[in-house]
């Protein structure tokens, strides 16, 4: 059978039409994370790189923080839609009355602690007298004074670089970790677990939720299918990664090593069992339960906030939350 | 003369190398076992100890460098605290200075306090290499100083401090490494000197060091490599994330005490490589970093085990060679016993002529060649002498044998001797001794009725008893005439051998002059066994004589006579001693009750069956143990 040319001509404009429709309508948005590739953002990356965003229809571009660009202020001004960011910070932004939302919460539990070494004569809190603490400042810094306050203690603080070469050298005594980062890097360094004291916040009721996913107002307001479309990838990318965490891995490092992070395998390969720990307190393994603001937490880094004067009033939950994930 | 091949069941070479060289071989074996195991050990030790040097000499390498880097830092330092403040142009000038005399250091940053110089808030100026010249820069237009770890922990430490190494971001792009000094003034902190170095260069270095078909690498305080050969580890990887990554706490272990300034060898899981591996770290003090060496097992193992095999090959060359020794020194000892051998077979066979020649030393086979020589020597020589004795023995004894026959020939050799005669029978038989004795016997007619008897047993033996013998033989034939008393031909006989008898000879005789027809009978004894009268029916008397003394003793001695008549029928036995002292080998006699009972048992037979008889027990009696003359004389009157 021979097929005439001006019909092979109609088919191909039709198929470039749809393709092009197809293409208009994959929404192209921007996901800034608070740091350099690490597990921290595993979810995100296997999402992007498994190809969950661009199979739901979302074409997400991660940007990565260097720290000096604040991710919160790239969205309220409105150079991307999407960032993650801690729940103290949010809470701040939104009574300063900044269309900030939160719209999933995926860490349930406060990886930010307190860690000394046993030799240093620290057995308890009431031990930091006329001891040497490092902090981070800014938002790291609002649960070590809320705990101070709590212990009744006022131990010597300096600043706190991002490494931890002061503390492993014994020049500070007690120094903040990321139990999923900094804290490793202390074992990493040859001190071990049984050679230290660790203070979670967690465990004096200061758990202060920390990433979570964020965007103006009126990204979800316009465009809610969207926003759910890409919580919904983020939470699958999420899920993948718990469920495949050495090929999650490979793809971590190999983000890593683009950057030149000075990282290895096995500590992204704690970091990312310690944001599972911390993205599933509470909420349980089920991937349905993932990313809800628990308004408890809320209320105590809320609370917190205004106690340490860092807020004037406290923003109502439900115009600070709202659960993409899992309406209807 | 060829020498003969001697075919021995068990070679002498053969059990010197048994002997020898078996039990050599099993010490031999047992000493190469022991090398095997316990050099294997000396050179694993060795091997060790070697290690141990070389690591902790790459490691003082580095510490002097780090030093050297470190010095330039306190030197500024001190000058800040000796000096009033210097200004930025001196102290440019003092880093510059500093920089130029030590190409390791990177560049150097006098950092103060706040207002710690000239009221400044932050002042922090920096010299560093840029291509070929120094230039120099403020810190404090980059970024705010004082919250840098090389600012803040020698700050807090109150001591000098090597930084982890970093990438410097701000202008080189490369791993450095900071020496921070803190400075003080009137005990008061008022900053930091700094030095850094370049970890580049470090790493070009190490790559030059080879320790055997290992690899070396360097972590800092924290564990953290800052030199390894595969490139991603360095500043990634830490010798605890390798430990955590490949589940190996012991590496673990073995990275705190390197962090903890210690030195040490071990083993090891590789985990580049999974093989087991041997580490050999050494601390660099100055900067509290570890210096360590990576070598595959195998490559130990295969130096260790050349190592031992090169003793072993010796060894076994060694054995070879004292083998090769005991052969030869076996064949140096059996050749000339061989020689012997054969020297020894020939003398054997009567040639004594040959004498050994040609084996030289002073040894015992030497010395047993020298007496084998001379024992053929003596050999030869005495054989010689002992041709001649024989010779001159076997001479005399032809003349013995002459004399025997000359008194075989003398005795009567014909029996019966008087065959046509019928009043008697006579038979008389001597059986000789091996030499010659002195027995013999005689008949004779003096007429037609009267017969001459006499048996006789001259003293001694040899041709001496025999010429006696055929004198007195002789002599008495002459005396015996018809009509002469017995008694008085002994006499004439008697004084004829007395005179000129120097030698003492003397004979026992019994002299009968017998009346055939009749059967009377004249006798005369000189000393001899007395004849015995036998009856046919077996009875008999001995024939009591008057027993004077033997021929030759005394010429004066006057002899009896006496007389006896024989009945027919009856026997006159005469005999010589040699019957009654005739001696078995149990050295019994025969005696005279024997011989008496075989002539009464025998008395009815004729002469010569009796002679028989009694010859024959004699003979029985007495078996090859004749030593005397035995001489039987059988006169019978037969009317």
């Amino acid at each position: 059978m021979k097929i005439k040319k001006p019909i092979i001509l109609f088919f191909c404009i039709i198929l470039l039409c749809t393709h092009a429709l197809l293409s208009q309508s994959e929404k192209s948005i921007s996901l800034m994370v608070q740091w350099f590739p690490q597990a921290q953002f595993a979810g995100y990356i296997v999402a992007h790189e498994k190809g969950f965003y661009n199979e739901a229809g979302v074409d997400v571009t991660i940007l990565f923080s260097d720290g000096t660009d604040s991710p919160l202020q790239e969205v309220l001004d409105k150079r991307i839609e999407f960032c993650t960011g801690w729940l103290s910070q949010t809470i701040k932004l939104r009574s300063e009355n900044k269309p900030i939302l939160n719209i999933c919460q995926l860490l349930q539990k406060s990886s930010l602690m307190l860690v000394a070494k046993k030799e240093s004569g620290i057995e308890t809190a009431q031990d930091f007298k006329n001891k040497i603490v490092s902090n981070w400042g800014g938002d790291f810094s609002i649960q070590p004074i809320a705990f101070f306050q709590k212990q009744n203690i006022q131990p010597e603080v300096i600043p706190q670089s991002f490494r931890i070469d002061g503390f492993l050298v014994g020049a500070i005594d007690v120094t903040s970790a990321m139990y999923y980062n900094e804290y490793h890097k202390i074992l990493q360094a040859g001190i071990d677990e049984d050679e230290l004291v660790s203070f979670f916040f967690t465990d004096y009721d200061l758990n202060f939720p920390e990433d979570g996913i964020y965007c103006r107002e009126e990204t979800l307001q316009n465009e809610p299918e969207m926003c759910k479309t890409f919580i919904d990838a983020t939470i699958k990318g999420w899920e993948y990664a718990f469920q495949n965490k050495e090929e999650t891995l490979d793809i971590v490092m190999k983000y890593c090593r683009e950057y030149h992070m000075q990282t290895n395998r096995s500590h992204q390969r704690w970091m990312l069992n310690a944001i599972e720990i911390a993205m599933t307190y509470k909420v349980e393994d089920d991937p349905n339960n993932w990313g809800i603001l628990q308004k408890d937490d809320y209320y105590t880094v809320a609370e917190e906030l205004l106690h340490q004067k860092l807020i004037n009033t406290i923003p109502l939950y439900k115009e600070f939350y709202k659960d993409v994930a899992h309406e209807r | 003369m060829k020498d003969e091949k001697v075919k021995v069941k068990r070679p002498l070479v053969r059990k010197l190398l048994l002997w020898i060289g078996l039990p050599l071989l099993l010490v031999y074996i047992i000493v190469i076992l022991f090398t095997y195991f316990w050099s294997g050990d000396n050179a694993l030790r060795q091997m060790k100890e070697y290690l141990f040097e070389l690591t902790s000499h790459h490691a003082s390498m580095l510490d002097g460098k780090f030093l050297k880097v470190s010095r330039a830092s306190m030197g500024v330092a001190d000058a800040i605290d000796e000096f009033s403040m210097p200004t930025k142009k001196e102290l440019n000038a003092l880093m510059k200075k500093k920089l130029s005399e030590n190409r390791d250091i990177y560049g150097m940053a006098t950092a103060f306090e706040p207002f710690a110089y000239n009221k400044m808030k932050l002042f922090s100026p920096y010299v560093y290499h840029s291509d070929n010249e120094i230039l120099d820069v403020d810190l404090t237009l980059s970024y705010d100083y004082t919250l840098q770890d090389w600012f803040m922990i020698p700050k807090l430490l109150g001591t000098s401090y090597w930084g982890e190494p970093y990438f410097d971001e701000s202008s080189a792009k490369i791993l450095m490494a900071t020496y921070s000094q803190p400075m003080y003034k009137n005990g008061k902190f008022i900053g930091v000197s700094t030095a850094d170095i370049s970890l580049d260069d470090l790493e070009r270095e190490m790559n030059n060091i080879r320790i055997m078909a290992g690899h070396t690498f360097i972590i800092t305080r924290t564990g953290t490599f800052i030199y390894h050969p595969i490139k991603e580890y360095m500043m990634n990887e830490s010798i605890f994330s390798l430990a955590e990554e490949d589940d190996q706490p012991e590496l673990r272990e073995i990275g705190k005490k390197m962090i903890a300034g210690e030195q040490g060898i071990t083993t090891f899981r590789d985990v580049t490589t999974g093989e087991k591996s041997w580490l050999v770290y050494s601390p660099i003090p100055d900067c509290d970093w570890s210096f360590a060496a990576v070598i595959p097992d195998k490559e130990i193992m295969k130096t260790v085990n050349s190592m031992v095999l090169k003793q072993i090959i010796i060894m076994v060359i060694g054995l070879f060679i004292i083998l090769l020794a005991i052969l030869w020194a076996a064949i140096g000892i059996t050749n000339p016993i061989k020689r012997l051998l054969g020297f020894a077979n020939r003398i054997s066979k009567g040639d004594l002529d040959e004498k050994i020649t040609g084996i030289r030393g002073h040894d015992e086979i030497h010395e047993l060649v020298k007496a084998f020589n001379k024992m053929t020597y003596d050999l030869k020589h005495y054989i010689s002498d002992l041709t001649a004795a024989t010779k001159a023995k076997e001479s005399v004894e032809s003349e013995l044998r002459i004399a025997r026959q000359i008194q075989e020939s003398l005795l009567p050799r014909i029996f019966p001797p008087f065959p046509d005669v019928e009043e008697f029978d006579l038979y008389a038989r001597n059986i000789p001794a091996k030499e010659v004795a002195g027995d013999f016997f005689d008949f004779f007619m003096l007429d037609d009725d009267h017969i001459a008897i006499i048996i006789a047993d001259v003293s001694g033996k040899g041709i001496s008893a025999g010429l006696f013998m055929a004198v007195t033989r002789t002599l008495m034939k002459t005396v015996c005439v018809q009509g002469v008393p017995p008694a008085d031909a002994m006499e004439k006989a008697n004084i004829v051998l007395c005179q000129d008898n120097d030698a003492c000879m003397f004979t026992t005789l019994f002299l009968a002059i017998y009346n055939i027809r009749t059967g009377h009978m004249h006798w005369t004894n000189a000393g001899h066994d007395e004849p015995i009268i036998l009856s046919e029916d077996g009875s008999y008397r001995i024939l009591k004589t008057f027993k004077d003394i033997a021929l030759g003793i005394n010429e004066f001695h006057k002899y009896h006579e006496g007389e006896a008549q024989l009945e027919i029928g009856d026997k006159m036995v005469l005999y010589t001693d040699g019957v009654l002292e005739a001696t078995s080998p149990e050295q019994e006699l025969y005696g005279e009750k024997r011989f008496l009972k075989i002539l009464s048992e025998n008395a009815d037979k004729t002469l010569v069956e009796m002679l028989d008889v009694i010859t024959e027990d004699l003979d029985g009696f007495q078996k090859d143990n004749q030593f005397d003359d035995i001489t039987i004389l059988l006169l019978k009157r037969e009317k």
